[in-house]
């Protein structure tokens, strides 16, 4: 790889430990990925949460920000472990808080913004179309160049502090034109949608289309932003996706032709029962939870007032916690807005700054999980020691309210 | 038996003789491997319930979760990691793991890219492999 002059002495440590640390990663990566360069990003997105990156990731963020580290660009932080304002009540243990809040220092320490989101490109870091940045969240970084036009490789736990302190990344993948062409293409052939199918369709084109940029065709002109967002989000979590064209949505896309940049590619038909298939995978068990969890990734405040609507007048069942997940800044929004005290007075909670598939679940004495995140339901199934069931948010509702 | 040596490339430098230890599937250390043990606890996996800890690992590709370098490094914290790591593809996961591996816990774990997967099935359980991350290179046998 080559590194211009700068780069070279920061390499050599003339601009400080943790510069001279970043930089070497930095570098082993592109040189890896056979990167020519380092190219400037506008914005960073990193991993702070314990439950993943454990005491190492603690020596690893200690080390920057003892060592001088600042944070180049604005730079925001995936949810912690725990909800870092009401935790007690969460039943976190007191020591499991205690590293988290250890990872908290360190990143404030690095300047970060306090903005713990899985989805803050709807909170707190907005890039404009054409950007590059460099974002950790397999999730935001779908929603990132397929909507909004941005360019992002998904940013690997290390290299993400290392990019956000030099406001450099390696220059590879999906920061490449050649890289970000659609190689198959998907046609959404289902008329009625719920949320629940919105996820299936991500997963099932995540999981069908290997190392494949797909596109997906058909998608109703009704759709949200929120809705692709969970789209996205079961897509990266089922596979290595980066991005789905979405003619019409995606900046400068407008048809299949554009997306795989004139070439034909092989186009897979959407059918209901390629979705009941998804549905029958990530559903393991019929028992009644001991969890739901709504917002794998975040809810925005318009799911949360959507939320709020469904659970008017109605009464959790004993045994049964509920939790809707999502930022800081929208808790505070739904706390003003009446949102908060209408799912509080159903029994249900909103819970900010963490989210359901990096807390530990297990110590809070979960063993039953239910949810409409294809996301969460991959990703707690995986380990094996606790059972999802999968379910359109509708459904949940009816079964575990009166 | 001898196989090698099978030329790749040396993403991380450094020279190691360990057990190997092969799987033939996309792996992951994120909810995959218990840092504190270094047991395959992943259920998707075809080497669940083998240790990683002082094997030459061979796996094809990453998979899943952009935490799963943080996860390697807490194996290394913990000293259950592997000895060297070996796969066809790119694991960026690996490469950044072992490259703080260094700077943080001074400990030298090779990494090298390029072997296809078809090699891994001839490699019988136990076999001793010699890994050089400078050449890029990986020996069978004695």
């Amino acid at each position: 790889m080559h590194l211009d002059s700068d780069q070279e002495k920061v390499l050599g440590g003339e601009d400080g430990e943790a510069k001279q640390f970043a930089m070497e990663i930095a570098t082993k990566v592109g040189d890896a990925v056979g990167a020519d360069s380092l190219v400037p990003i506008k914005s960073a997105h990193v991993l702070a949460h314990y439950s993943s990156l454990h005491d190492a990731g603690i020596d690893v963020l200690e080390r920057f920000a003892n060592t001088g580290g600042k944070f180049s660009v604005p730079t925001s932080v995936d949810p912690a472990s725990i909800d870092l304002q009401n935790w007690r009540s969460f039943g976190i243990p007191e020591e499991f808080a205690r590293q988290q809040f250890r990872l908290c220092d360190a990143y404030a320490k690095l300047g970060g913004m306090n903005c713990w989101s899985c989805v803050q490109y709807q909170v707190c870091n907005f890039p404009k179309r054409g950007e590059t940045v460099a974002w950790a969240e397999s999730s935001a970084v779908v929603f990132a160049n397929s909507v909004l036009g941005v360019r992002s490789n998904k940013i690997t736990a290390g290299l993400d502090v290392a990019c956000a302190v030099l406001g450099l990344t390696p220059k590879f993948g999906m920061l490449e034109d050649e890289n970000r062409v659609a190689k198959i293409a998907f046609r959404l052939g289902i008329p009625a949608m719920n949320d629940l199918d919105y996820r299936s369709v991500g997963f099932l084109i995540g999981r069908s289309s290997g190392t494949r940029i797909p596109a997906l065709l058909d998608l109703p002109a009704s759709i949200t932003s929120d809705q692709i967002k969970h789209l996205g989000a079961g897509a990266a979590a089922a596979g290595p996706i980066t991005m789905i064209h979405f003619p019409g949505i995606t900046p400068g896309i407008g048809s299949l032709s554009d997306a795989s940049s004139g070439e034909r590619v092989e186009e897979v038909e959407i059918t209901r029962a390629g979705l009941d298939e998804i549905e029958a995978d990530l559903n393991q068990t019929s028992e009644i939870p001991d969890l739901v969890a709504f917002g794998v990734p975040h809810l925005s405040v318009n799911e949360l007032g959507e939320l709020a609507r469904m659970l008017e007048g109605r009464r959790l069942a004993s045994g049964v916690r509920m939790y809707a997940y999502t930022s800081s800044q929208a808790y505070d929004m739904a706390k003003r807005t009446g949102i908060l005290s209408t799912i509080e007075q159903s029994g249900a909670r909103i819970t900010q700054s963490t989210d359901a598939e990096i807390s530990p679940l297990k110590l809070m004495g979960i063993d039953t999980v239910m949810t409409n995140s294809a996301k969460l339901a991959e990703i707690v199934s995986s380990e094996g020691d606790i059972k999802v069931r999968y379910s359109p948010q509708r459904e949940i509702i009816d079964e575990v309210t009166r | 038996m001898s196989v090698g040596p099978l030329k790749g490339k040396g993403l991380v430098r450094g020279r190691v003789k360990g057990e190997a230890l092969a799987s033939v599937k996309a792996f992951t250390f994120a909810h995959g491997v218990n840092p504190e043990t270094g047991e395959v606890t992943d259920v998707r996996s075809d080497i669940k319930g083998s240790n990683v800890k002082g094997k030459v690992l061979f796996y094809p590709f990453g998979k899943g979760s952009t935490t799963a370098s943080a996860w390697f490094l807490e194996t290394v914290r913990l000293g259950n990691h592997p000895a060297g790591i070996v796969t066809e593809g790119v694991d960026l996961s690996a490469v950044i793991g072992s490259t703080m591996a260094q700077l943080i816990y001074n400990k030298s774990i090779p990494v090298v890219s390029g072997i296809p997967r078809k090699t891994y099935s001839v490699i019988s359980p136990g076999a001793v492999v010699s890994l050089d991350g400078d050449l890029g290179e990986v020996k069978v046998g004695p």
